[in-house]
């Protein structure tokens, strides 16, 4: 139906000065909203530096906390704003505009697995994703085809990134349409006896909090991908 | 009654699927009658609505940033901070205002960054001269230092 | 020339320290609605834009959870916060969405949220 395979017909990267329409566009838009007083430059660097700050690892080690302690799991299940708490991510304070985030809003809810129930997350219409305690989504999360397909062929679409579960297990697919950010608590793995916190924590990765996959004594990261690259990519260093 | 609307939603995805752009297809603005109900719902569906349309399996891939894509999302998170627009009203206008032909024909941070020029435009912070002529000197600016 | 004029202060006043939906808190009165309770998706127009899935659409489930109290998304997309509503969580079993969807996944579930407009009891 549609033809993917663009990965390697990539054209040579343009010389260091060469800007694309997008970039061009979006340095006009930004230096207009500076020069109109819409935002600061000071706003667009703290928020810029915010976003580096976002990452999986809070979530990773909600979920370890959650495995280690039943009264915690229980808050993350009951209040997942309140249990954020614990790992550093407030939701209303920790963004710099003190009210949350504008676009993930204030109301985390924690999805429990269990052994009969498997939840997995999408985003429909757009592709809301819990930044604050998560970082930003994968490009696949965003795809139309991911949109389209999970939540009628969940099983196929699972089985494609891996992950394949028995008939009597009821896969739960949560469709984040509105204000609610989810992640998911996989079943703790056997193997893990005895393990503290941060061992637990890295074999929690962002495929699992999503719930395309389910975590596993050994592996600390997601699966191996191809990565389109960028021509001009994000610096790093702090000083845009 | 709750089954007969069950019947026009999955016609209407079946529907959906045939309305994808198509550079050589063309319609030249048809007379009413042509267009039945199942049409009419399919385009004037909010295009964001996706779930559930055939599609077949893809290689999953992850993408590197580019800069001026974490500027375009600073930018607009910037813009609802200082109250410019709230989340939804650009969600609505990104994925949904855009249009079909637009929504599935440019990337994804493209229609972010389309949508943050046109609210200063909609709201009257800047005139769409003022965008222009910015877009005109940024340009500039750039021919003169490959020019260099 | 008329130009239009935009508060820009009116969200940080409401809800800074507060958050968002939780500076809606206690605006949409009584819920319609309670856990356990049997809803249909109503059809209703969607004219020019929804956050309720079309695939949801006459479909019946059962309510998991009042999440919260908030502007719909199509009123709150034009900025229209003044009404808030109830937000339910609704859970489907994925044979009431798709005719094709295997009998032997029959535990299959998909669960999303609607605002209390699109709701009727089932």
């Amino acid at each position: 139906m549609s033809d993917h395979d663009h990965t390697h017909s990539h054209k040579p990267a343009p010389m260091v000065d060469e800007v694309s329409d997008f970039e061009i566009l979006e340095m006009a838009v930004r230096e207009l909203a500076i020069e109109k007083g819409l935002f600061s430059a000071d706003d667009h660097r703290r928020w810029t530096e915010y976003v580096h700050t976002l990452g999986p690892l809070p979530a990773a080690r909600l979920v370890a906390k959650a495995w280690l302690d039943p009264e915690y799991k229980k808050l993350c299940v009951a209040d997942g704003v309140e249990a954020s708490k614990a790992v550093g991510v407030n939701w209303v304070t920790s963004p710099p505009t003190q009210f949350g985030t504008p676009s993930d809003y204030c109301n985390l809810r924690v999805l429990e697995d269990t052994p009969k129930v498997k939840h997995v997350v999408v985003c429909t219409l757009c592709s809301c994703y819990p930044r604050p305690i998560l970082g930003q989504s994968p490009e696949w999360y965003r795809t139309p085809n991911y949109r389209r397909r999970l939540v009628r062929w969940p099983r196929q679409v699972l089985a494609e990134f891996g992950l394949q579960l028995s008939p009597d297990v009821e896969i739960r697919v949560g469709d984040s349409n509105q204000k609610t950010r989810y992640i998911v608590m996989p079943v703790r793995p056997e193997g893990t006896e005895g393990w503290t916190e941060d061992q637990l924590a890295e074999i929690v990765t962002r495929d699992c909090l999503i719930g395309v996959a389910v975590p596993k004594p050994g592996v600390t990261s997601n699966a191996k991908r191809p990565v389109r690259k960028a021509i001009h990519p994000v610096h790093h260093d702090h000083d845009h | 009654m709750s089954s007969s609307t069950r019947e026009e939603v999955l016609r209407h995805l079946r529907t959906v699927a045939y309305l994808q752009p198509a550079l050589h297809k063309q319609t030249h603005a048809p007379a009413p009658d042509e267009i039945d109900h199942s049409l009419y719902r399919a385009y004037t569906r909010p295009v964001h609505d996706v779930g559930g349309e055939a599609d077949v399996p893809i290689r999953w891939e992850e993408k590197e940033e580019e800069q001026w894509e974490l500027n375009t999302f600073a930018t607009c998170e910037c813009l609802a901070w200082r109250g410019v627009w709230n989340a939804e009203e650009r969600r609505r206008r990104q994925n949904v205002d855009v249009g079909q032909t637009v929504y599935l024909g440019l990337p994804y941070y493209g229609r972010w960054l389309l949508t943050a020029a046109r609210i200063l435009v909609d709201k009257q912070y800047v005139t769409l001269s003022e965008l222009s002529n910015k877009i005109e000197e940024v340009k500039k600016r750039y021919e003169q230092k490959s020019a260099r | 020339m008329s130009k239009s004029q935009h508060d820009r202060t009116h969200h940080a006043k409401i809800a800074t320290g507060i958050g968002d939906p939780q500076c809606f808190k206690g605006q949409a009165g009584t819920p319609k609605f309670k856990e356990g309770d049997r809803v249909r998706i109503k059809d209703l127009p969607d004219i020019f834009y929804t956050r309720t899935m079309t695939y949801t659409r006459g479909a019946v489930g059962t309510v998991a959870k009042l999440v919260y109290e908030s502007p719909p998304a199509e009123d709150e997309a034009w900025d229209n916060t003044d009404k808030s509503e109830w937000f339910y969580s609704v859970v489907f079993k994925q044979k009431e969405l798709w005719p094709e969807y295997a009998d032997l996944y029959a535990n299959d579930s998909l669960e999303t949220e609607f605002s209390e407009r699109w709701l009727e009891k089932a």
